[in-house]
Order: structure tokens, then sequence, then C-alpha cells
């Protein structure tokens, strides 16, 4: 059954997804200049209680991108093989500066979402205080 | 008792409407970007809730149980929408306006309520 404490914690549970996939993008950023760092990925997918999809949605365990590193050639860098190139991280910056702007207008639907159905619930409390 | 006034049942009708939609309207925000999901919603009330009342069953006795006049979240239909790459057909936009359409239908549920409430309370001869 539907009810508007159920629609709360399907929201909290975009929530904390939009909140995971905004946490790797940070960690990706941060490490953009890393020798050797593998983008990390997550994806999205339904919540599953006994084979059947309960509505909430989930985090699929961390996936490593799997594109090549790009070779810098930098022979200074203590990283440099003897041919002076060293494997730098395969993060791009524009594509997580995309998927953080994403993540955040989701996270920002969700909340409206929460909000209102917590309101919604509070309303219908109201109908029996007076 | 009360529910056997036409206008409180038409009320609660459409509060558990709203209140379902809600939930669908949670779940397709929620999975906004889940691949392949699909939006859902129900359909209009005014057109669920007019076509309800011919499958009801007859009641010869109060202890009957009367079949509810809506009925219920299980009629939730594809919402359509045009599918992002990954096939999901969910947009923030479209849920944002189901939402404030939501509520209104919400808001508009209680206020008949509470107003039917008060008019039986004033037929009490209570002071409301």
């Amino acid at each position: 059954m539907s009810t508007p404490l159920s629609a709360v914690e399907l929201a909290a549970s975009g929530l904390r997804a939009q909140a995971v996939r905004l946490r790797h993008v940070s960690e990706n950023i941060a490490n953009t200049d890393t020798p050797g760092y593998r983008r990390k990925l997550v994806s999205f997918q339904q919540e599953m209680d006994f084979g059947r999809a309960t509505g909430a949605v989930t985090t699929s365990p961390t996936r490593l991108d799997q594109r090549e590193l790009p070779r810098i050639h930098d022979p200074s860098n203590p990283m440099a093989g003897e041919d002076g190139y060293y494997s730098g991280s395969n993060v791009d910056l524009v594509v997580e500066i995309a998927d953080a702007r994403e993540a955040g207008r989701s996270y920002e639907a969700n909340l409206r979402i929460f909000e209102q159905a917590r309101q919604m619930g509070s309303a219908l409390l109201d109908l029996i205080r007076r | 008792m009360f529910d056997r006034i036409d206008t409180l049942r038409m009320a609660s009708s459409l509060t558990a409407h709203a209140s379902a939609r809600q939930g669908l309207a949670a779940r397709n925000v929620a999975n906004a970007d889940t691949p392949g999901f699909r939006a859902h919603d129900l359909g209009r009330f005014a057109e669920t809730y007019r076509s309800a009342p011919a499958t009801e069953l007859r009641a010869t006795r109060p202890g009957h149980a009367s079949g509810i006049s809506w009925g219920g979240p299980d009629r939730a239909v594809d919402a359509g929408g045009e599918p992002a790459p990954n096939g999901n057909t969910v947009a923030i936009e479209d849920e944002m306006i189901r939402a404030a359409d939501i509520r209104r239908e919400f808001d508009l549920a209680l206020t008949v309520t509470r107003s039917s409430l008060s008019m039986i309370r004033t037929s009490l001869g209570r002071r409301v």
C-alpha cells in the first residue's frame, strides 16, 4: 500500500543514491592528477526484495573505468619509466562536472518530493488534531 | 459510520488517490537516472471513480464488506514520455508538474473532508 510515508522513504532512497554518486564524482575530481588512478563509476538499479522491485533505488557496486590510461611524457617525474612516460588518470573533468550537475539536479528533485510527502503526511494528521 | 456520507467517502477516495500518486511520483523521481526505468502514473480520478460503483456489490446487511469505490494503486499506467538513450522515460520537469497537481488534489480532498466534518459537528450542536 502506498502512503505518504512510503513516498518519503522512496525519496530518501533517491537522495541516498544521488549522494553516493556525488561522492564518487568528488573522489574522481580530487584524483584527477593521481598517476594510475582509474575513474570510479556507479550505476543505479531498482532495489529488489525477494525478486520483486520495491520501487526504491540503490547504487550498484563501484566499478572502475577500464578505459586506457593516458601516457604522459615527463622524464623528470619519479613515476616515469625508462622511456620517460608515466600513466596518468583517466578522469575527464568535463564529464565529471556534467555528472555532478545532473546528480545535483536529481538530488534537488528528490528533496522537493520528500518535502511535499512530509507536508502531506502532517496535513493529514492536522485533520485529527483538532 | 460517516463513510456512508457520499461526500466524505469521495473525499477519502481522493485522498487515497493523491497519496498513491505521490508514491508513484516519488518512485519516478528516485529512479530518474535508473537505466531502463519507465515512469508510472495513475489514471485521472474522475475517470477511475465514476467507473467503480458499477462493480460494487450490493450490501444487504450492515456487516457486509462493501467494495471500496476506488481501485487502488494497482492501476498504475505507464506515463509515457520520450525514452533517454538508456531507456529511462522519467522527465524531472514532468514529475514536478505532477507533484504540483498531486498537491492540489490532496489539498482539495482535505478541505472537503474538513468542511464536511465541521458540518457534522455543527449538526451535532457542538461549537466548531
